[in-house]
């Protein structure tokens, strides 16, 4: 107990414990008693024990509409997006860093856009784009260019979901494929070449392999994510009415029957726990094969040859549709007047600069950057991005700290699975269960509603995932040997700390601030109940505009804070060096 | 084992945590009884200062903008969808927060069990309206304004109202062309579809199938309310995400085929200048459309019940009441009749939609909702 490790994991158990473990006993509890709105129904008093929220999921004729099919569409999307991310991810990871492809900083760059900008962009760009004469209206861009009508499976529903959401998270794919084929100890191919082995059967056996433990990473980050994103079937499923998992969580939170949502919140989680064990005991047996790091002589580049000018040029045509195409269309859409015509007359900059009685198209409100309430809510998002990132980044570190020193432990074990918990439990959930476990006095807690702090606590134990992630990768990196030193002649923790550990990985260290931070920024489901006037941010009121369908106001909001974090990560990359894709995957 | 022990030991203690559930009983700070003259309640008002309000309508803002320079009380107002105005007015009021003072709220269905009943909000009917209500359904608790939902259809080539009798739209010529809000991201509309369940309008939609086809409905659910939104439903309506989208969808002018939406009138207003073709179709059988009450009410611990309380008078003026003087949007109170773009007023809209009867919604809508889950 006398080694700083072992206190960190003893008050990280507490600290995360209390965060994580008490919400996830009280969704139990409430999938077993009657609330409010169902006790009508029910014929019980609110808080009575039912067993009829699990009958209804489960056991009853209708489950197959509340459950199953949703849970199938779900598994089928998800499963989707993996496979788009892995092998766009993949193959791009390995054109950067085995071929001779050309313009590979600024495609690398590019490549890592979609995971900064906000889910939902892709999709609405991809509904603009394919939308056919099924939710009517103006035209699509296909339909107006071409005059052939998109079919329904490729506008709505299963495939665009899972194409649509496999691309967003491509970039978790380059960067732990990526950060592995760029690490790996090229003499393996070498050898191999040297043996006269064919590229394919290198590629096969040895390289594939080789970034097997990535692979699952990459499945397990890319499912998850997938399982509880909202924004993209919502945009993409409601015109076929294509339900899945967490579109049905919404539908019960926001109805009558929320015993019914939080067991499908339970299921959710369950399923991602059942994934996460799969992947921990396939990636734990073979982790001394990833961390083979340090001695790679530079493989020589593979020779695409005539290929290589083709090559490039359709990477670098994707990479623009998929991460720069979307800021386009935002700025357009932003400034005109009415939807569909992007004729130069109907282009203005009112929505911008407009005072709110020139905007009387849009119920008198005024242009973004006259807008008071516009302001404060950029500077609550920055406030509370930068707190979150600062505590999640910190707290992160150290768990990481403790995690990698006491490794073998079981306290260590609990640590490191408690603080990536919260990934997995779905944000709506997480904040309904914050709001009611925050919002009365619990012991010597006092009711923390309405109140910034609890913003930041959520955003904290919600984002340290990230931040742990990366200090475990940082600390595994580092040798002992260098602590120890220091141990021997006598310097104290919080000086090795301070002079050995953080000064040799800073950049890593950062990069675990910079994803709390960046996620932050774009999260909506997990601050809308939370916020209180004098605390909304810039999300909510973009989730307000959107609602409202004043698609200029929100295209506008989409495109400052895709702007504003591509802006700060450039700036904290060029101080420090440190940037998004060192943090996931080091 | 002790670090299992000691696992085990803090999971039973968040456990009682959890499973302890403070209750706190509170009285109300708002005093309903004790008369006050107009000038009295404006001092009172003033001096508690500051008014924070939860409103479902952005216009709320501009209400609050006319009252902070007429009274000088600094106003605070945030925008919530319905089930959010639930949950944080009722956690507020458990957890004795101060947080919002005023909340203008629509679902009835839900706001009247569980903000109403349970004592955490208070109905508050100012002087000024106290006697002119238009007519009782409107009075307790008060409603503050009415608002409309309508089919609309575009109107770009065709003269004539295409739509007479809802059953039309469950005919193969409409197939996919109705669009409707989706309602479980609209709880409005979820009452709607459950009012048309209730056993009286179930009958006049059984008595409307006749009229059209001269014969009886054949039913394949509880009655012809459920039949309608099965038939609607399968004659593949498209759901939306927001009534201002729909409207955009079905007004553009050069498409093929017709479409007809079901959505606020108050789309209305911008119809011209978005160059949109619209038109509400008027009469229909049994039902042109809904219409539901928005509320008003004063929160059961309001820091500022008096600036509360004129608050609620002055948005229920001539001069509160400017920012809703639209199309769709109606007051329930007498001297407002007129004060509406719209030619129609609430009594003509009234014999011609459905209303929205919270105490049937409250009792019925869960069944609704997972019958809708089940067709979908």
């Amino acid at each position: 107990m006398r080694k700083p490790s072992n206190v960190i994991l003893l008050l990280m158990t507490i600290f995360l414990g209390y965060l994580t473990l008490f919400p996830l006993l009280q969704m139990v509890k409430d999938t077993f008693t009657v609330h409010v709105s169902e006790s009508i129904r029910l014929n019980k008093a609110p808080g009575e024990f039912t067993l009829s929220h699990w009958a209804k999921v489960l056991f009853d004729p209708s489950s197959l509409s509340i459950f199953y099919k949703p849970f199938l569409n779900s598994l089928a999307t998800s499963l989707g997006a993996c496979l788009v991310s892995l092998v766009f991810g993949g193959v791009f990871s390995w054109l950067v860093t085995r071929t001779n492809m050309r313009w590979k900083k600024i495609l690398s760059t590019l490549f890592v856009f979609p995971y900064i900008m906000p889910s939902w962009t892709l999709a609405l760009a991809w509904y603009n784009i394919f939308k056919n004469s099924v939710v009517g209206g103006v035209p699509g861009t296909i339909q107006a260019i071409t005059g052939l009508e998109p079919p329904n499976w490729l506008a709505y529903g299963a495939f665009p979901i899972a194409l649509v959401t496999g691309l967003h998270y491509a970039p978790f794919a380059y960067i732990m494929i990526g950060g592995i084929l760029r690490n790996m100890d090229a003499n393996l191919e070498e050898a191999a070449m040297m043996l006269k082995t064919s590229r394919k059967r290198i590629v096969y056996k040895i390289t594939i392999p080789m970034i097997m433990p990535a692979i699952l990473s990459t499945f397990l980050l890319v499912f998850s994510s997938a399982m509880s994103s909202f924004a993209v079937p919502t945009f993409l499923g409601l015109p076929v009415r294509y339900q899945v998992l967490t579109t049905q969580l919404y539908r019960t939170l926001n109805g009558i029957n929320q015993g019914q949502g939080y067991c499908i919140a339970m299921l959710m989680i369950l399923l991602s726990v059942a994934i996460l064990a799969f992947n921990q005991r396939v990636v734990g047996t073979r982790k001394n094969y990833t961390t083979v790091t340090g001695k790679s002589s530079n493989i020589s580049f593979i020779n695409l040859k005539k290929g290589r000018n083709v090559i490039s040029v359709i990477v670098l045509i994707l990479v623009l549709i998929v991460s720069v195409l979307p800021l386009i269309s935002f700025a357009l859409e932003s400034i005109i007047l009415l939807p569909g015509d992007y004729s130069f007359d109907n282009m203005t900059l009112q929505f911008w600069i407009g005072t709110a009685e020139q905007n009387s198209i849009a119920n008198n409100e005024p242009g973004l950057l006259k807008n008071p309430e516009l302001w404060k809510a950029l500077f609550n998002s920055l406030k509370l991005s930068l707190i979150c990132a600062l505590t999640a980044g910190t707290l992160g570190f150290l768990a990481g700290y403790g995690i990698v020193r006491g490794r073998g432990t079981k306290l260590a074990k609990l640590v490191d699975n408690l603080a990536f918990f919260p990934y997995l439990i779905p944000s709506m959930a997480f904040s309904v269960i914050y709001l009611s476990m925050f919002s009365t006095r619990h012991g010597i807690i006092p009711p923390l509603y309405g109140t910034f702090f609890l913003l930041v606590l959520i955003g904290t134990v919600k984002y340290m995932p990230f931040a742990s992630r990366s200090g475990m990768n940082a600390m595994m990196q580092l040798s002992n040997q260098i602590e120890e030193a220091g141990e021997i002649i006598g310097v104290k923790w919080p000086k090795r700390m301070s002079r050995l550990v953080i000064p040799i990985q800073k950049s890593s260290f950062i990069s675990g601030y910079l994803l709390p931070f960046t996620s932050c920024m774009r999260e909506l489901s997990l601050f809308v109940l939370l916020v209180t006037p004098s605390n909304r941010v810039l999300t909510t009121l973009l989730f307000y505009y959107n609602e409202k369908g004043w698609n200029q106001y929100s295209n506008g909001i989409n495109l400052m804070i895709v702007i504003i974090v591509l802006v700060i990560n450039a700036v904290v990359n060029k101080i420090t060096g440190a940037s998004i894709d060192k943090g996931i995957g080091g | 084992m002790k670090k299992i022990l000691s696992i085990l030991l803090m999971c039973i203690l968040s456990a009682s945590f959890v499973f302890a559930g403070g209750s706190s009983e509170t009285t109300s700070t708002v005093d309903l009884t004790t008369p006050m003259t107009h000038e009295e309640l404006v001092a009172a008002a003033q001096a508690e200062g500051t008014l924070t309000i939860y409103t479902h309508s952005s216009r709320t803002t501009t209400i609050a903008d006319s009252f902070e320079e007429l009274y000088g009380i600094n106003v605070e107002v945030t925008q919530l969808s319905d089930s959010e105005m639930i949950e944080k007015v009722s956690k507020e009021a458990i957890a004795d927060l101060d947080a919002a003072d005023v909340i203008y709220c629509q679902d009835g269905s839900r706001v009247y069990p569980e903000l109403l009943m349970t004592g955490y909000v208070v109905s508050y009917t100012p002087d000024n309206v106290k006697g002119n209500i238009i007519d009782p359904q409107y009075e307790n608790p008060l409603v503050w304004e009415v608002v409309n939902k309508v089919f609309v259809y575009n109107n770009e080539n065709s003269s004539e109202q295409p739509l007479t009798n809802v059953w039309q739209l469950t005919e193969p010529e409409w197939a996919g062309r109705l669009q409707f809000k989706d309602p479980f991201s609209e709880a409005v509309n979820m009452n709607f579809f459950t009012m048309v369940t209730r056993e009286d309008w179930a009958e006049k939609l059984a008595q409307a199938y006749k009229d059209l086809y001269g014969k009886e409905l054949v039913l394949t659910t509880p009655n012809a309310g459920y039949e309608w939104i099965k038939m609607l439903y399968a004659n593949g309506a498209v759901l939306g995400k927001s009534d201002t989208t729909i409207a955009e969808n079905v007004g553009a002018k050069g498409q093929s085929k017709q479409l007809a939406g079901l959505f606020t009138l108050n789309k209305l207003r911008t119809a011209e200048a978005k160059n949109l073709a619209l038109a509400p179709a008027y009469n229909m059988e049994p039902f042109s459309g809904f219409m539901y009450p928005a509320y008003v009410f004063i929160t059961k611990n309001a820091k500022s019940p008096n600036a509360a309380k004129l608050f609620i008078e002055y948005s229920m003026t001539e001069e509160g009441w400017v920012p809703f003087n639209t199309m769709g949007d109606y007051s329930p109170v007498s001297y407002l009749q007129d004060n509406s773009e719209d030619p129609l007023t609430l009594t003509d809209w009234s014999s011609q939609l459905i209303y929205e009867d919270y105490q049937w919604c409250a009792q019925a809508r869960a069944d609704v909702e997972e019958f809708i889950t089940s067709i979908v």
